[in-house]
């Protein structure tokens, strides 16, 4: 029998006094052992009709009549909220995203584990104890005795996901619903939790929903697949079937939209989707993805049906007859951005624009009741520690590391939002002034920022037009008007219409906002931009396109930008460079597309083999890290890498710090093991990368 | 036309009540005085009975030497004695004195005191005891000082005391009578918390800032008090002792304001009692710097103000309407109204103004002290002499700050209280007198100056008459103040009550004649 | 031009949104009446606010005047109609005051960080911990009497001192709002991206900064008023906020009462009513701002 049933759900949410339908006509069966992903971009319904499932909606949210949810049988769309929470925590359990606010924080680990159990079973005090830690060491957690007596703020993010899943899975639920429950992680904890969700629900037979944005993580560990568009299923398959033989123009346009491994700028454009999600108070007739999509014809303004064009699948569009029969070729459904072709080469050197010579930032820590008690200085914060490196004129340089690594703060010490504690900054030849108000209004012009977030980089009382126009006036000392002319020439350089002037930011989409950014930060005309982060909050439908801009502007205006992210794959798509850092200083510089083969610092190593595939066919066992990352305030001795690393020699890698390696083609490891060691140990564990 | 006849009828309807209650009083004053003995042998069984009076406000200082409010003088008056005491219409009254005589030239005072008198704790009353309180009123520390400073010496024979005064005074009986003059035993100690009088009342209890219980007195040299007891009940402000009276747990309010008054007497539940006192209020002007140094604009203020309507108004029609100097009709022997005031005509005002080099008018500041009818006043004030081109500022001041580093002698124009003295001179002296200590009008007129000097000195009764009414002629004619009314003093009683004779200084209200039917 | 016509549209919505709720519709009417007095009160009022001429005393409400007449004579309609400006005045203008001046200290502050935000944070928590009152008594009690001498600066200093001191009481707390919103809106990255223009302090915390507090300071500005005119109203009361004549209605409470009150209880009566309707008007109007403002965000 099916864990979960659901026909016909729909869910509506009460805005403004007005019923807005965010989720219709929604069906899914999942059976006990299988993980159902669903995956969409934001506002597409994903998270909503997760929970709708479970009857877990928010006070303003109802599921509307009609709807048929079958949990082991029962119809509970309509059961009243005491019969849900008999079965909530008991057979069904929700993996939210954040789990530092679904733990209590006042009350032990141990104990929040045993009174969900508890409350579920009629368990003597010591057997429920057992279950806690037998809970605990299934999720891998070291030393569950004494883990049970912590408070949720003592450890770190990757052990509250997984205590979540300990608690989760602790009273043996029928149903778990995960919503999300990587986003908040690193890379290399991410790869972590994602293996071990796998085994325990392969082992306990649960049904899983699987709720993410990520198309790697679908295919990492989905064996089912939904994709939703404003509120509706555009295709159900199984993950292979999704992957290999898309259906839906929407689908496919998510998977161009995301670079492969090893894929870079100089290969090809990353493809785009045009526009924007419908608001839901506004759907358009017919087929919602219709205003985007390439393919969309007349029939496309009336409602297409959702069809099985084999058992087991089902898709939502007129046209997937053409996508089935190969008269459409899947590739060429979206246009390529020829203006981001990148024609010229890492061949030609260039000149050195920014040069860093062990630049040091260390942040002052306050002295607690404790250390002066103990009559200790409490030791500083060493987020930047000895960075040498050089950025030249033109190129791209991915800055990369878990978070913590410090690469953020090396870049607000390079923009000048902290001043450094030591090294030296040069600037075009010039000692680069550590404090903003010590560089003159050229500096100033020449370095820019593009920040992670678009929702808060532009001031919301200010138009487009006025945010673009200060820098240019302030920094680019125009007139007004010659302003005026070249607002529009650089709305237009970031794809923006010119009416876009007058609009305030609440009126723009994510990435409409991020383009504005990036026009602001153009506009005084910088060499080198600095981008912390600059798509990773935007959907994958428009981060391709931000990407291909920041491509194509670098190629018009030779700008050199440091694009710091966490996400391997973009960073090796769009930089020249690479730079992996670790605990503030650099463990591995070198060019992009070497990072895809051996040799590899092993950190590197960790970081690149955890990225989560979007290809099911490539579940390879990642290398696993311990998520014990050492403070900054008390960094490791000898290789800093040591404490962590699943290739330590041994006790050389405690005491000394390893040398910079070089494997003669500009490449560096900072490691112990000799270079050809690496190669030969690496070739066997790396996965292969798909050359096109 | 509808505003003035309502008016009319109304405040003749207000005056008809404020004659009732007058009338009351009086009822009560006349019918107890002569019979007191009489009633008080007759209610023997009411003698067991406690009559409570309440009162807005508690002792703070208890040494007779140094009190000078209502409630701490009705506290010592009830446990101590007076040489002589003065009655409403501040006739002087033998008590512990039983007859006195007073050389020619004003300077020897022979007193009888009563025999037989003794104190609370047993000891007899002595000359000695006599002697050693008015030394210690003339000594440093007593307020009284000024006063009692010119007694040179004091002689003792029998019960006859024989006192000498350094300088002459034709009014040392009033200083006698002082509210200060408490006669206590000689070598008293831990006076102010400790009390052993001659009084009518013995104290059985004293709650600080509560209340003080007596009982009556059975050896009381005058006769035994005709109430068993007395209480005294201290209330934060005249509203909860009003409260009081409305629940019935006192029998008798004293000190209260014109409304409040009005409001209790208009009930018809109590008896109000209202007795013509000689507190006013100074309404003054600097004559010494402009613009009150022109005798034209201390005119102009005079005609721009209606007293009568600011009798009412304020007063709501209690007490006695001013004639601008402080011999008021309590002084029926030197009061006079001869001589016309000036009348209320604002145009005359505003052309008085104008002939002084202010055809604009005037604009000035108007200090006031903040104590209840004092801003009232000043509204009143301000808005008739708004009609004559006086336009000014009301400056209310919490009373210490207004009499803080005298800025009370210093503002142009300011309202001050004067209370009720039972003699005209005192006043003369200290603020009519060229440069006299309280002179806040900074007033300098040498005709004016000559004849208080002589009033102070005479003991010619006639001649001191004819003084004291040029006086009033000059500063009606040309003073530099306004007195829009005399004060009057309030109580209040429940039905039951009778035999009090309400005091134009309440805390010298008597009690031992009290009866409560 | 475009920018005015997109105020306007904002302030129009504002008000329809004031009026769409029916409390808040309620508390605005009453707030809007009473605007309306305190400018054309003084016009409109049949009798003077300290004309006694012909008026009768301490007479009952009546078709002439329909909340009778004080003690003294006064026409109380009158004197409620005219005394309207006087507490818009100092409430208002007060409250005005330390709006802007508590913004610009929590603005500072805010942004500054450090030893300056610690010290003057402290200040604040101090006088924040005295109850307005009573730290309204203690600084009056300072400039109320700071000279008797007419024309003088401090004068003119002890003529507004009830402004000033509403003023005063509440710049801390205005302070402190816009403190805690600085806090939070300085760590927003358009900040940053002005620090990196090198913007002068002065453009990234009026230009930047400021437009994000205003719909906290809005709130907090309505709360505040509504606070001041009470606070207005028992300084009249305790009649160190006012001088007589002014048709303060704090004052006319504080004339009205006592032994007055057995004898013309309308002229406590409706001034204090007037002080009720209209702190719970802006309390009804101040709570519709405050979920306009949130729902807005």
């Amino acid at each position: 029998m099916s864990v979960l049933k659901a026909e016909n759900v729909g869910i509506s949410y009460k805005v403004n006094k007005q019923w807005i339908g965010a989720v219709r006509e929604f069906g899914i069966t999942v059976e006990p052992g299988e993980i159902y992903g669903i995956v969409g971009e934001s506002g597409s319904g994903k998270s909503t009709i997760a929970r709708g499932l479970i009857r877990y909606l928010p006070s303003n949210g109802r599921t509307e009549p009609g709807s048929r949810i079958e949990f082991l049988g029962e119809d509970i769309s309509a059961a009243p909220p005491a019969q849900m929470r008999n079965i909530w925590g008991a057979r069904m359990n929700l993996v939210p995203q954040n789990p530092m606010a679904a733990l209590n924080p006042s009350i032990r680990i141990g104990k929040q584990i045993a009174e969900l159990i508890g409350a579920h079973t009629d368990l003597s005090r010591e057997a429920i104890m057992d279950r806690v830690i037998d809970g605990l060491e299934r999720v891998n957690l070291a030393d569950p005795e004494k883990l049970v007596e912590r408070f949720p703020h003592e450890i770190s993010g990757g052990q509250q996901q997984r205590v979540m899943i300990a608690m989760a899975l602790s009273t043996s639920p029928k149903l778990l619903v995960l919503d999300e429950p990587t986003t908040a992680l690193d890379v290399t904890t991410e790869a972590v939790i994602l293996e071990l969700v796998r085994d325990l629900i392969k082992e306990d037979e649960t049904a899983a929903v699987y709720v993410t944005h990520n198309l790697g993580v679908v295919a990492q560990i989905c064996d089912r697949v939904i994709v939703m568009y404003a509120g509706e299923i555009m295709a159900d398959a199984p993950v292979y079937d999704l992957f290999y033989k898309p259906l839906h123009p929407y689908t496919i346009g998510l998977l161009n939209a995301i670079p492969q491994p090893g894929q870079t700028k100089r290969d090809r454009p990353l493809q785009t989707i045009p526009g924007r999600p419908p608001s839901l108070a506004d759907l358009p007739q017919g087929c919602v993805y219709a205003p985007r999509c390439p393919l969309a014809i007349e029939i496309c303004q009336t409602k297409p049906p959702l069809e099985a064009p084999e058992a087991g699948r089902l898709v939502r569009c007129h046209r997937w007859k053409e996508l089935a029969d190969g008269s459409i070729n899947p590739r060429t459904v979206y246009a390529t951005d020829e203006d981001a072709i990148i024609t010229d080469t890492l061949d030609e050197e260039r000149e050195p624009l920014l040069e860093l010579d062990s630049l040091y930032k260390y942040f002052p820590t306050r002295r607690t009741v404790q250390d002066i008690i103990k009559g200790e200085k409490p030791s500083p914060v060493r987020a930047v520690d000895g960075v040498n490196m050089t950025v030249n004129r033109g190129r791209t340089y991915g800055l990369v590391g878990e978070s913590g690594s410090g690469k953020t703060t090396l870049s607000k010490v390079v923009i000048g939002l902290f001043e450094k504690t030591g090294g030296e900054m040069i600037l075009m030849g010039v000692e680069l002034p550590a404090a903003l108000r010590g560089r003159d209004r050229e500096t100033l012009a020449d370095l820019q920022m593009i920040f992670q977030n678009p929702q808060n980089s532009l001031n919301p009382y200010l138009t487009v037009g006025q945010s673009i126009r200060r820098p240019l006036m302030k920094l680019g000392g125009l007139s007004r008007t010659e302003a005026e002319t070249e607002v529009r020439r650089l709305l237009k350089a970031v794809n923006l219409r010119e009416e876009y002037a007058t609009r305030y930011p609440n009126e723009l989409s994510g990435g409409e906002k991020q383009r504005v950014a990036i026009a602001r930060a153009f506009a005084s005309n910088p060499m080198l931009i600095l981008a912390d982060e600059p798509v990773s909050a935007l959907d994958v439908s428009v981060q391709s396109a931000v990407l291909n801009l920041l491509a194509r502007l670098q190629k018009d205006r030779d700008a050199a930008y440091i694009f710091i992210s966490h996400d391997l794959s973009v960073v090796s798509y769009l930089a020249d460079y690479i730079a992996v850092m670790y605990l503030g200083h650099l463990v591995e510089v070198g060019e992009a597309q070497e990072l895809h083969q051996p040799p590899l610092h092993p950190y590197t190593e960790a970081l690149v083999s955890a990225i989560p595939i979007p290809d099911p066919a490539r579940r390879e066992d990642p290398v696993l890290l311990n998520e014990n990352i050492p403070s900054a305030r008390d960094i490791p001795s000898g290789c800093r890498f040591h404490t962590r690393c699943p290739r330590k020699i041994g006790a050389i890698c405690e005491t000394d710090a390893p040398p910079w390696r070089a494997d003669g083609e500009g490449h560096y490891i900072r490691c112990h093991i000799p270079i050809d060691e690496l190669i030969e140990a690496q070739r066997k564990t790396l996965p292969e990368v798909e050359h096109s | 036309m509808l505003h003035k006849e309502q008016n009319e009828n109304l405040s003749r309807r207000r005056f008809l009540k404020i004659m009732a209650a007058g009338a009351a009083g009086a009822v009560i004053v006349s019918c107890t005085t002569p019979g007191a003995t009489d009633e008080g042998e007759e209610g023997g069984s009411a003698s067991t009975d406690t009559i409570r009076v309440a009162w807005g406000g508690a002792p703070s200082v208890l040494d007779p030497s140094q009190a000078s409010a209502d409630v701490e003088i009705a506290f010592l008056n009830a446990i101590y004695d007076y040489l002589i005491d003065t009655d409403a219409d501040n006739t002087l009254v033998p008590r512990l004195a039983t007859d006195w005589e007073v050389n020619e030239e004003g300077t020897v005072y022979t007193l009888t005191i009563a025999e037989g008198v003794t104190f609370h704790n047993g000891d007899p009353l002595t000359l000695d005891d006599v002697m050693w309180t008015l030394e210690r009123l003339g000594s440093d520390e007593s307020s009284a000082a000024d006063l009692f400073g010119i007694i040179e010496t004091m002689e003792a024979d029998g019960n006859t005391l024989t006192i000498t005064l350094s300088e002459p005074d034709a009014d040392f009986l009033y200083t006698l009578a002082d509210n200060r003059a408490l006669i206590l035993q000689a070598n008293a100690e831990d006076i102010g918390n400790s009390f052993n009088g001659t009084g009518p009342f013995r104290l059985v209890e004293y709650i600080t800032e509560d209340r003080a219980i007596l009982e009556a007195n059975p050896d009381y040299f005058a006769g035994a008090p005709t109430v068993g007891g007395l209480e005294f009940i201290y209330f934060p402000d005249t509203e909860a002792a009003v409260n009081a009276l409305r629940s019935g747990t006192v029998d008798s309010v004293l000190r209260l304001d014109n409304p409040t008054f009005l409001g209790l007497s208009e009930e018809d539940l109590y008896q109000a009692v209202d007795v013509a006192t000689n507190g006013h209020d100074l309404v003054r002007l600097r004559a010494d710097r402009e613009p009150g140094s022109d005798p034209n604009v201390r005119l102009a203020f005079k005609h721009a103000t209606d007293r009568q309507a600011v009798f009412e108004r304020v007063q709501l029609g209690f007490g006695a309407l001013g004639r601008d100097n402080p011999i008021g009709p309590l002084y029926s022997r030197y009061y006079t109204e001869a001589f016309a005031l000036p009348e209320h005509n604002p145009e005359m005002a505003r052309q008085l103004l104008a002939d002084a080099g202010y055809p604009d008018g005037l604009e000035m500041t108007l200090f006031v002290p903040n104590a209840p009818g004092r801003p009232e006043l000043a509204q009143v004030l301000a808005s008739q002499w708004a009609e004559a081109g006086i336009n000014v500022t009301i400056e209310v001041q919490e009373e210490s700050v207004y009499y803080g580093d005298d800025g009370w002698l210093e503002v142009d124009l300011g309202i001050t209280p004067w209370g009720s003295r039972p003699i005209p001179q005192f006043y003369l002296d200290v603020a009519y007198k060229s440069g006299a200590m309280w002179n806040e009008a900074h007033f300098s007129d040498e005709e004016l100056d000559a004849l208080i000097e002589e009033a102070g000195a005479t003991t010619d009764e006639a001649e001191r008459v004819g003084l004291y009414e040029e006086i009033q002629r000059i500063l009606i004619e040309r003073g530099p103040v306004i007195i829009p009314y005399f004060f009057a003093s309030f109580g209040v009683f429940a039905e039951n009550v009778s035999g009090v004779a309400v005091h134009p200084f309440p805390g010298r209200t008597n009690f031992n004649n009290a009866v409560l039917a | 031009m475009d920018n005015i016509q997109r105020i306007v549209q904002g302030v129009l919505r504002f008000i329809r949104q004031l009026f769409g709720d029916p409390q808040t519709a309620v508390g605005t009417t009453i707030v809007l009446l009473f605007l309306f007095l305190a400018f054309f009160g003084n016009a409109l009022a049949p009798y003077g606010a300290n004309e006694t001429g012909d008026i009768p005393v301490s007479a009952a409400p009546s078709t002439q005047h329909p909340f009778g007449t004080d003690t003294l004579g006064r026409d109380v309609f009158s004197r409620v109609m005219i005394g309207t400006s006087s507490i818009f005045q100092k409430a208002g203008l007060g409250t005005l005051l330390a709006v802007l001046i508590g913004t610009v200290i929590g603005l500072y502050i805010g942004y500054q960080g450090g030893w300056i935000d610690e010290a003057t944070s402290r200040v604040i928590d101090a006088l924040l911990a005295m109850p307005a009152l009573l730290l309204a008594l203690v600084i009056l009690g300072v400039i109320r009497n700071l000279s008797l001498e007419q024309g003088s600066l401090q004068f003119l200093l002890a003529r507004n001192s009830v402004l000033l001191v509403i003023a005063v009481v509440y710049v801390p707390i205005v302070a402190r709002v816009v403190r805690s919103s600085t806090l939070e809106i300085k760590t927003r990255e358009f900040v940053q991206a002005a620090r990196i223009r090198g913007e002068s302090l002065g453009y990234i915390l009026f230009r930047e900064i400021f437009p994000s507090v205003v719909p906290t300071l809005v709130v907090e500005a309505s709360l505040r008023f509504s606070y001041a005119i009470f606070l207005v109203a028992a300084l009249g009361f305790l009649g160190i906020g006012a001088n007589p004549p002014t048709p303060d209605w704090g004052l006319m409470v504080e004339e009205a009462r006592g032994g007055n009150y057995n004898i013309a209880p309308w002229a406590l009566n409706f001034p204090a009513a007037a002080i009720a309707l209209l702190v719970v008007g802006v309390n009804l109007m101040s709570d519709g701002i405050k979920n306009i403002v949130q729902k807005s965000e």
